[in-house]
Formats: structure tokens, C-alpha cells, sequence
């Protein structure tokens, strides 16, 4: 009784290295890819955020002031679309039987 | 997604062109009673960005038309010379209303194109949200 346990718990410890986490290759470029699309919608926003300053005080003209706000306003509805799946998927993910 | 998002900018530039020629009809207008007031015209040209094409559109140098001044007739004038007559000025208000009516239609084409493109976009996101 006690050797099989013994031999449980050696085959338990064996199997161990296999389920811990791996650092997987392709992390570092998905995860720069990633930060490289929130700098640019960080950049859009700021960049028209200063378009909207200098169009109030009179140093930019209406065009550009709506060019960014068009541009700026499809920045976030396609980040918030992207989060909502985001979201979406990982409540799925913990919805599922297990 | 980065096309349309440059037909935005595309849109703007041919606006801001298309406002720049409007503003200088308007001062043509302003000054169409203005003795020896030259009418100025605003050519287009190609957008450039650190040597290359944006396929923007810009305006150029400000320009001044040379065909002759009118010759208004009005001994009273203090500018008037001995037949009584004097330089006014070469706008013609017919141009510049045609040329007005044009800028107009053309900024409504790309205020439409811009109007497009935003509406593409955003049907193409709701597209993800269902």
C-alpha cells in the first residue's frame, strides 16, 4: 500500500515539469505588436487632443479639428470593440464546464 | 483600417484647399469697389511630405490676375485723371460667384467622401460587435 503511494506520488512529481508554465517564443512579438498598437491609439488621441487646443484658441482650422476628432473617435470605437471580444471571450472561456 | 483612416486626412486637405481658394474669392469680392485691387487666384498642386506625395491636395503661391484694370468714368473721383477717368479694380463678380459655386461643390465631394469613410469604418466595427 505505502510503495504504491510512493510510486503515485514518483509518477505525480514526474509529471509535474510537463503542466508548468512554458514561456512561449512568440509571446515577446504578439505582446510587442500589442504595445505597439496602444502607443499609436495613445499617440492619435494626444495628437488630437492638441489639434482640438490649438482649434479653440484659433490656430487650427475646422477641417483639421474634425479630421481628428473623426480620427480619434474610430481609434477608440475599434479599441472598445476590440476589448468588448476580448472580454467577451474570456467570459466564455470561463463559462466552460469543467 | 489605415486606408480609410487616410482618406480622412485625404478629405481634410482637399477641404482646407478647397476653404483656403473660398477665402480668397471672398476678399476678391470684399474688394471689388477697390481702386487698382488686382483679383487673386489660388492654383492646386500635389501635396508633399518630406519628398514624397501624400496624394493630398495644397494650395500654392497666391497669385495675382494681370489682365487690365477697368476704366471707370467719374470726373468727380478724386483719383480720376484729366478725361475723368480711373483705375478700378479687375474683379469680375460673375468669376467669382462661378468660382465660389465651384469651391462649394468641390468641398461638398469631399466632405462626402470623408462622411464615406467614417461610415465605412464604423459599419466594419459593427461588424465585431454583434
Amino acid at each position: 500500500m505505502d510503495i504504491r503511494s510512493a510510486i503515485a506520488n514518483q509518477g505525480y512529481a514526474a509529471t509535474k515539469p510537463a503542466t508548468s508554465p512554458k514561456a512561449d517564443p512568440n509571446a515577446g512579438a504578439q505582446g510587442g505588436a500589442l504595445v505597439d498598437a496602444g502607443k499609436s491609439f495613445a499617440q492619435t488621441l494626444s495628437q488630437s487632443e492638441e489639434i482640438a487646443k490649438a482649434a479653440l484658441v484659433g490656430q487650427a482650422d475646422s477641417q483639421a479639428l474634425v479630421m481628428a476628432l473623426a480620427q480619434s473617435e474610430l481609434a477608440v470605437d475599434t479599441v472598445v470593440t476590440v476589448r468588448d471580444k476580448v472580454v467577451e471571450a474570456y467570459q466564455e472561456i470561463l463559462r466552460m464546464p469543467v | 483600417m489605415a486606408d480609410l483612416t487616410q482618406i480622412l486626412s485625404l478629405s481634410a486637405s482637399g477641404m482646407k484647399a478647397q476653404a483656403n481658394r473660398l477665402r480668397h474669392v471672398s476678399e476678391n469680392i470684399a474688394n471689388a469697389d477697390t481702386p487698382g485691387y488686382h483679383r487673386k487666384t489660388v492654383s492646386f498642386e500635389a501635396e508633399f511630405q518630406n519628398g514624397t506625395k501624400t496624394g493630398g491636395v495644397d494650395t500654392g503661391p497666391v497669385e495675382l490676375d494681370r489682365t487690365a484694370l477697368s476704366r471707370i468714368f467719374d470726373p468727380g473721383h478724386p483719383m480720376a485723371d484729366e478725361q475723368g477717368f480711373y483705375d478700378g479694380s479687375n474683379v469680375d463678380l460673375m468669376y467669382e460667384v462661378a468660382d465660389a459655386r465651384e469651391a462649394q461643390r468641390s468641398y461638398e465631394a469631399n466632405l462626402k467622401m470623408f462622411d464615406q469613410a467614417r461610415q465605412m469604418s464604423s459599419s466594419l466595427l459593427e461588424l465585431l460587435r454583434r
